[in-house]
């Protein structure tokens, strides 16, 4: 990425307007296409200075002494980002705070620009009283400003007159002059100011995707395969017939745990992946960016026979799989750059079914679960097992569905790696299963 | 049909219903442009779309333009041939889009609510979604620009002084503009263009083919720059995919030329003040044999891009057709039958390589400096179909994009402008 395509997206809006999470989104969707990026967050500077649980008076704009420790915690947020940017070669840093008055977007923008960082401002406005009471039940009662055992309704009346305050001095966006984006009421209006550079239409085109209807994403690997029974590498074999009784079983299993709503099948252009989805009673579509990673020249072998013909290829692999390329073939990295279009189109829909390979379902299970680049090629996606995935404001709940069917494992822990890897960015989901080694 | 993002067990694009664009605006705000390059995106992404320009519906009506008083809305003499025009174009949008078209564009200044209420009528009662283009321009000099080099050109001033045909169409504006009503219905779909590129609004469009309109809206810019297709220089050792051979010795030879040839040919075009301030960057695939072309070129910036590979041949790598033939004798014959969409097993069709190059194709419209593409004749000849506007259908496979030639594609508000370069062998 080259040093002149730095962004800053800066955040603007009243509080419960969805800030942190579109910050969030963005964040894990540019680190999964591979673009360094990280938010940074002005309210946990001021939970660290001040405490956790402060009530509505600190945002009132004429308490002079809290107006002051606001803006020292935006300075530090604002230190620390550019830091970011010099010291760790960040691309895009997102930074999350109300950011209401011109004032404080000039003082970002000076600053920022002055080393020489694009600066591109993401307002949300919401209009709409039923959307900001969403925001404020589904988010804000479980934030840290607010401890345990409080009264909802407590809350709610507390948050409000936090966002009164704001109201009061909050001034749109208008700078023509700057780059910005304007969603309001959820991108039912959306205004576009002075893009510059591909990389910041691809952040507004991600935006204009997202919605926040609930739906869920279900996640099958196909059947066992013939080249699975033999240890094999890629290849386009039929399913086996543990995997055509997998294949039988799945349409009851979907249809308890979709209560009846509709549904979308997509699988690749794949035999095993096609005939797994044969019995299933629902609008089917083919990818062809969903066929299963290309292994090249390995293509047919086993991990022997691997190994034996390509050892030093064998032994790079493991050194850093994500980004090996198979001879003639396709890396990871590749694959996810690959996937892009399919979740652009994830992040559309309602509830979709993907019949997919080990490889392609790591990758997609990686951007929504927030796994590192390193941990990405070694999540656990066993064979006859159905993953849900409910995608919630901050994070992601799943549920894993195992068949009693049998069927081989295909899992290869990395030998030269512990198991006890980091995972990226800020935000933790709720799994109710660990898929990793 | 192009390169749809998917295959859908019936064959149609599977989310989404027929959808009519409409432009809006005054004369010389770029409407035409827009969509042209629109229609030529949607038929890449294989959605079968057709244009209709009430101008060219008026220029069949009344053969001979005679002078801006014809666009007069107070003109009442003329007003019968306007509303004909434009009424036919509309009735042939919704003919072709009740008989399996997806995407009407009608190209019109469709200046006033009345008569854009109407045909939201007409089209709703069809079931057909409306989506609203306008394009709004305040910028003089963005007009301007456009009037001399675009509109005075047109057929209606053919054998007219340049002068007198930039003069007689600012009255056509100017006539215009006390009857021209911008969009301000907030329950309608639509989007407004200022000033090309400048500003965005988005209003209530929802939808897959709307959204990805607006994300192409975004990247596309009227500013000059070239485009340069050159082929990746020969490999040595076997003639396979998965081999990945590197440069063979006269594909060296072929890489030094290359660079020779296009930095001539950048002198040249300085020489003349054709975008002087334009650097050329060059994108390559991850293939050794393309990016080992780049080698020479140490002082532009270069890119190696996975999604600029050549077709994935599959059970056929190595294979030469006799072979294939031999091997593979229904294989051969599907491929024979349909070339653009037939894949042999593991393998890519066109299709697949057109769906796969999208990226590439929008990020090339973002760019405004000059960029030179190194890939293999499939990639190039999928790029070059897309700048042409060729449908493709049985044609892409069959362009020709010969070795030792470097092309250059200029594109312009109608079409591109080509200029072919040899490249010496020796």
């Amino acid at each position: 990425m080259n040093h002149n395509n730095r962004v800053a997206c800066v955040m603007v809006g009243l509080p419960a307007r969805g800030k942190t999470y579109i910050a969030q989104k963005v964040c894990r969707y540019l680190q999964w296409v591979g673009i360094q990026t990280k938010v940074f967050n002005v309210g946990n500077y001021r939970r660290q200075l001040t405490g956790a649980q402060t009530d509505h008076s600190f945002f009132d704009p004429h308490n002079e002494e809290a107006s002051q420790l606001r803006l020292q915690c935006a300075i530090e947020a604002l230190n620390d980002m550019l830091r970011w940017f010099k010291k760790d070669h960040g691309v895009v840093g997102i930074y999350d705070a109300t950011n209401s008055t011109a004032s404080r977007r000039r003082l970002l923008r000076e600053r920022l620009e002055a080393a020489d960082i694009q600066v591109m401002f993401i307002e949300s406005v919401c209009d709409a009283e039923d959307i900001v009471l969403r925001n404020i039940m589904q988010v804000k009662l479980n934030s840290p400003d607010y401890a345990d055992g409080v009264e909802s309704e407590t809350i709610v009346n507390d948050f409000r007159a936090r966002i009164e305050h704001y109201e009061g001095v909050y001034e749109p966006v208008t700078e023509d002059e700057s780059t910005f984006v304007k969603m309001v009421n959820v991108g039912s209006k959306v205004i576009i100011n002075r893009i510059c550079g591909y990389l910041q239409s691809r952040v507004v085109y991600y935006l204009m995707n997202l919605h926040i209807v609930p739906r869920a994403i279900f996640f099958s690997r196909h059947g066992e395969s013939m080249y699975n029974v033999l240890g094999k590498l890629g290849g386009d074999s039929d399913l086996s017939p543990r995997g055509r009784k997998y294949s039988e079983a799945l349409p009851g299993l979907i249809s308890k745990h979709l209560d009846g709503q509709n549904l979308t099948v997509w699988t690749s252009t794949m035999r095993r992946t096609i005939q797994t989805g044969q019995h299933l009673p629902y609008p089917k579509l083919q990818w062809k960016a969903l066929d299963e990673l290309d292994a090249g020249v390995c293509d047919g072998l086993t991990y022997e026979d691997v190994e034996q013909q390509y050892p030093e290829d064998f032994a790079l692999r493991d050194d850093d799989k994500f980004n090996y390329r198979y001879r003639g073939g396709e890396s990871y990295r590749d694959v996810v750059l690959r996937l892009e279009p399919v979740i652009m189109e994830l992040e559309r829909q309602h509830n979709i079914l993907i019949v997919g390979h080990q490889a392609i379902l790591r990758c997609i299970y990686a951007y929504y679960l927030n796994y590192s680049h390193e941990e990405l090629p070694y999540i656990k996606i066993p064979l006859h097992t159905v993953l849900k995935l409910t995608p919630r404001a901050y994070g992601c709940d799943v549920e894993q569905y195992k068949f009693d069917i049998e069927a081989v494992d295909t899992y290869r822990a990395n030998p030269k790696r512990p198991s006890s890897l980091k995972r990226v960015g800020a935000h933790t989901p709720t799994t109710s299963a660990d898929l990793r080694a | 049909m192009a390169a749809q993002l998917y295959k859908t067990e019936s064959g149609r694009l599977f989310h989404a219903g027929a959808i009519a664009i409409i432009t809006v605006g005054l004369p010389a705000r770029g409407k035409t442009h827009i969509s042209r390059a629109l229609g030529r995106y949607l038929c890449w992404l294989g959605v079968p779309t057709q244009t209709f320009h009430v101008g060219q519906y008026r220029r069949k009506l009344v053969q001979k333009y005679s002078s801006h008083d014809f666009f007069d809305p107070a003109n009442e003499m003329t007003t019968p041939q306007r509303q004909q025009a434009a009424n036919e174009a509309l009735d042939d949008m919704i003919a072709f889009l009740l008989g399996g078209g997806q995407v009407g564009i009608y190209d019109g200044s469709n200046a006033t609510v009345e008569w854009r209420s109407h045909m939201l009528d007409r089209l709703q009662k069809n079931n057909i979604q409306t989506v609203f283009i306008e394009s709004v321009c305040n910028d003089e000099t963005i007009v301007d620009e456009n009037i001399r080099n675009v509109k005075a050109n047109s057929e209606d001033y053919r054998g007219w002084k340049l002068e007198d045909a930039i003069a007689d169409f600012k009255e056509r504006i100017k006539v215009t503009i006390p009857f021209y009503q911008t969009i301000e219905d907030e329950s309608l779909s639509y989007i407004k263009l200022i000033n090309v590129d400048q500003q965005i609004i988005v209003n209530n469009v929802q939808g897959f083919l709307p959204s990805r309109i607006v994300f192409y809206l975004m990247n596309l810019h009227t500013a000059p720059r070239a485009i340069y297709f050159a082929r990746n220089g020969y490999s040595s050792g076997e003639n396979s995919y998965k081999a990945d051979s590197p440069l063979s010795e006269e594909g060296h030879r072929y890489a030094k030329n290359l660079k020779q040839v296009i930095t001539k040919r950048l002198q040249e075009r300085e020489a003349q003040g054709d975008s002087p301030n334009n650097q050329l960057k060059i994108w390559t695939s991850t293939r050794c044999y393309s990016y080992s072309t780049a080698e020479y070129f140490n002082d532009h910036p270069v890119r190696h891009r996975k999604s600029l590979a050549e077709i994935n041949p599959g059970i056929c790598d190595g294979l030469t057709n006799a072979e294939i033939q031999a091997k593979y004798p229904d294989e051969y014959e599907a491929h024979l039958r349909d070339n653009y969409r037939h894949r042999y097993p593991r393998g890519e069709s066109y299709h697949d390589l057109a769906v796969r190059l999208e990226s590439v194709i929008l990020e090339l419209e973002h760019e405004k400096q000059d960029v030179l593409i190194i890939a293999h004749e499939s990639v190039l000849r999928c790029l070059y179909a897309y700048f042409r506007g060729i449908r493709p259908e049985r044609a892409i496979p069959d362009i020709a994009m010969p070795r030792n030639v470097l092309l250059e594609i200029r594109p312009s508000a109608y079409g591109i402008r080509e200029m072919k370069i040899g490249i010496p062998r020796e």
